[in-house]
């Protein structure tokens, strides 16, 4: 997995290009994101690096959260530590951060701790990215919200089913053994579920404002965190 | 009320939009590029308006105008659009227009109408005389005539 950012979904608008073609495309605010941690493969087993996205005053942060991001904050283990000689870990010295995430990486990274990634060192030449984020969650579905079943009949002795799935095995299904198949689709909860939209254009990137433009929707409410890495899908 | 990030975006894009280039040709048969600013008159609806839209033909580029009555106004933001309605050899014709669509050049307003709806959906049941609209009266203005352009009695 590339390295990507962190942001927040704005909404959609619509813009025009050079040829006063109109598209649909969703708004995100990404960045700038620093460096909390970096996984390397001899410590963590794998390579990766934690960034932190938005600020959150210090009187709404846990003591840990405070101590993760700064290297000032004193605690008894951090003095006991240095008294043994133990050199600590290199810390970002920011305010606490409200969203923290990991990007799984190939291979290991001569990024550092404490550096500010911003949007254009990340996607200036990247023309299509993927987006992850949580999807609006719909609670306990019905088949044909969920799944887009066609319903039994509004008449012909249909009673009170008519929003239902139709039969979910027979006898001769999954050979005979008497139940339905594994995995087999029916109501249950929808949404609220990590979802991740590939291969989106990139329309238009604002650095001054921390915007990037991707063409059509994301998953997720307006405001919600959203991860953006360049795409995965062109090999 | 809109997110302030995405009202930003959409008003950069009306400024951007402001002008355009065109390439004009001068008598000495040079052809120049020159930047133009869009004109989007204020309309209502019931206005009767000249539309002119920049229409690329191969490399030229032309203008074309299209006039009729505006029946409606919809959508806010830059989705914003307006309808007009004018009849072609005999047959009614509709025609939505984006306001922000850099591919309008101009606006005029021709003639005002007074109407009293936000839709003008009945001019598509009336023919002829029946479409006719009375025009607006403005404030300080005469019947036909502006106030200013009436003579004060000489003494």
């Amino acid at each position: 997995m590339a390295l990507g950012l962190l942001g927040l979904k704005v909404g959609m608008t619509q813009v025009y290009d050079d040829k006063g073609v109109l598209a649909p495309v969703t708004v995100l605010q990404i960045g700038p994101c620093p460096i909390l941690q970096v996984r390397n493969q001899e410590k963590d087993g794998y390579d990766a690096v934690q960034l932190g996205f938005e600020d959150k005053p210090r009187r709404a942060a846990t003591r840990p959260e405070r101590g993760h991001v700064s290297g000032e904050l004193e605690s008894k283990r951090r003095r006991a530590r240095t008294a043994a000689g133990i050199t600590l870990p290199a810390k970002a010295n920011v305010e606490p951060q409200r969203y923290i995430r990991e990007f799984r990486l190939e291979a290991p990274t001569d990024l550092t701790v404490g550096k500010q990634l911003t949007l254009l060192e990340i996607f200036e030449k990247v023309t299509d990215v993927d987006v992850i984020s949580k999807s609006k969650g719909r609670g306990f579905t019905g088949p044909m919200k969920r799944h887009n079943f066609g319903g039994l009949r509004g008449s012909h002795g249909v009673k009170k089913g008519n929003r239902q799935h139709g039969s979910i095995a027979s006898n001769a299904s999954n050979r005979g053994s008497g139940r339905p198949k594994k995995g087999i689709r029916m109501a249950g909860q929808y949404g609220n579920t990590r979802v991740t939209a590939r291969n989106l254009t990139v329309v238009r990137i604002d650095a001054e404002n921390h915007l990037l433009l991707v063409k059509g929707a994301v998953p997720g409410p307006n405001g919600g965190l959203v991860m953006v890495r360049p795409t995965s899908k062109k090999g | 009320m809109k997110n302030r990030l995405l009202k930003l975006i959409e008003e950069a894009q009306i400024t951007k939009n402001s002008t355009y280039k065109m390439k004009e040709k001068e008598k000495d048969g040079k052809e120049v590029e020159k930047v133009v600013k869009r004109s989007i008159a204020e309309f209502r609806v019931g206005d009767t308006v000249d539309v002119h839209q920049r229409i690329l033909e191969g490399q030229k580029e032309r203008i074309q105008v299209y006039s009729g009555v505006v029946v409606g106004r919809r959508g806010e933001g830059m989705a914003e659009a307006f309808t007009v309605r004018r009849i072609v050899q005999g047959e009614g014709v509709e025609r939505v227009f984006p306001i922000h669509s850099p591919k309008l050049a101009k606006v005029e307003v021709k003639r005002t109408g007074r109407v009293r709806r936000a839709k003008l959906y009945y001019l598509r049941d009336r023919v002829g005389k029946a479409t006719r609209l009375a025009e607006r009266k403005v404030k300080g203005e005469v019947k036909g005539k502006k106030k200013a352009a009436v003579a004060p009695p000489e003494s």
